[in-house]
């Protein structure tokens, strides 16, 4: 591909270009879609941080163990345990990915780095987060809504 | 592919080089969500508590991620413009699809590119920024993606001809900018006016030529 050198091009284009928009792909109605995608994304958020602290139990690591596991800063991991607003870097989620052997994609959507226009992914997310409650030990009810939605992940 | 353009610094007025690349991955996309979208949503408020409903940009609820999906889609391209280690702009192109004929009689039934979505950063977007009370930052980044959106039908056998449905804030840019020639509305993508560059208005834009 060649572009264009000419200082002229650049700068007739840049008079033209100014203060144009110039976004191309299709209109919606109100701000309020935008605050309504924000809200499922807070959901698929709580599933992500129960996926990895029942995770890190179910291999009796501490939050350290887990860190040095993954390859991921602790401070990181504690952040996103305990920050909703806290956005994860894609380098510690396709780590956590690999670690769990689930696509890195289906994470980026649950830990909110990306958005999935897909409800039974975000219903599937929704249940788990219900399901994990913070105890000490892995329930069986827990081991079980682990493993099926890890399976889920994959599967999709 | 991975090459230099000139944008230019509205700060400076001078030309600085940019990287223009196609290897757009889905960390890009995130990049637009994370640094862009916050940007584009405040800006929105603060038009829509003025009363400048009419500023408000039609493409805030973007969202790139969602099509994360299609960078795996071989007849897809996508373009980025980087500078400063930041994002500028965006742009994903089909090369084959629904989208991908010629409506203009003159060339009707012939093939083309169509580009599926166009986004600059929000702080290159004079409209945004006076919102924030702030200069925009640079300038051109949108006709440096179309010029690679042109290139890109050279290189597909076809001749550079284009095809996009514009927004209707951003119908002057593509009528005057680039000299695409409007056809029509249409009613199968929310009415939004269809597009075209011919060969000869391709060539005119990429060289200049009046």
């Amino acid at each position: 591909m060649k572009f264009n050198s000419d200082p002229e091009w650049l700068k007739r284009q840049a008079a033209l270009e100014d203060n144009c928009f110039v976004s191309v792909g299709g209109l919606v109605s109100a701000v309020e879609d935008l605050e309504e995608q924000t809200q499922r994304a807070t959901a698929s958020r709580t599933a992500f941080v129960s996926l990895l602290n029942l995770t890190r139990r179910e291999h009796k690591l501490t939050w350290e163990q887990f860190s040095q596991k993954l390859d991921v800063d602790l401070a990181e991991l504690i952040e996103i345990e305990n920050d909703e607003t806290y956005k994860p870097t894609p380098r510690t989620v396709t780590k956590i990915a690999h670690f769990l052997h689930v696509p890195p994609e289906k994470l980026f959507v649950l830990s909110g780095l990306a958005r999935a226009h897909d409800r039974q992914f975000q219903e599937a997310a929704l249940r788990f987060a219900a399901r994990s409650q913070p105890v000490k030990a892995l329930s069986s009810e827990e081991h079980e809504a682990l493993k099926e939605y890890v399976k889920f992940l994959c599967e999709r | 592919m991975k090459t230099r353009v000139h944008i230019i610094d509205n700060i400076s007025g001078k030309p600085v080089e940019a990287e223009l690349f196609d290897e757009v991955t889905v960390e890009h996309f995130i990049e637009t969500q994370q640094e862009w979208r916050p940007i584009v949503l405040k800006a929105a408020r603060q038009l829509a508590a003025r009363g400048s409903h009419q500023l408000i940009p039609q493409h805030f609820h973007w969202d790139w991620t969602a099509k994360a999906p299609e960078l795996k889609v071989l007849a897809n391209a996508f373009y980025g413009v980087r500078y400063e280690n930041k994002l500028q702009g965006l742009m994903k192109l089909e090369t084959v699809g629904q989208f991908c004929t010629c409506r203009l009689p003159e060339q009707a039934g012939k093939a083309l590119i169509y580009v599926d979505y166009v986004e600059v950063a929000p702080w290159n977007l004079k409209a945004l920024m006076s919102a924030l009370g702030e200069k925009p930052r640079y300038n051109v980044i949108g006709s440096r993606l179309i010029e690679a959106a042109v290139l890109r039908s050279k290189e597909e056998d076809c001749k550079g001809r284009i095809g996009l449905h514009s927004l209707p804030m951003t119908e002057s840019f593509y009528i005057k900018a680039c000299g695409m020639t409007p056809v029509g509305r249409d009613p199968a993508k929310q009415n939004l006016l269809w597009l075209e560059h011919t060969p000869e208005q391709a060539d005119k834009f990429l060289t200049g030529a009046r």
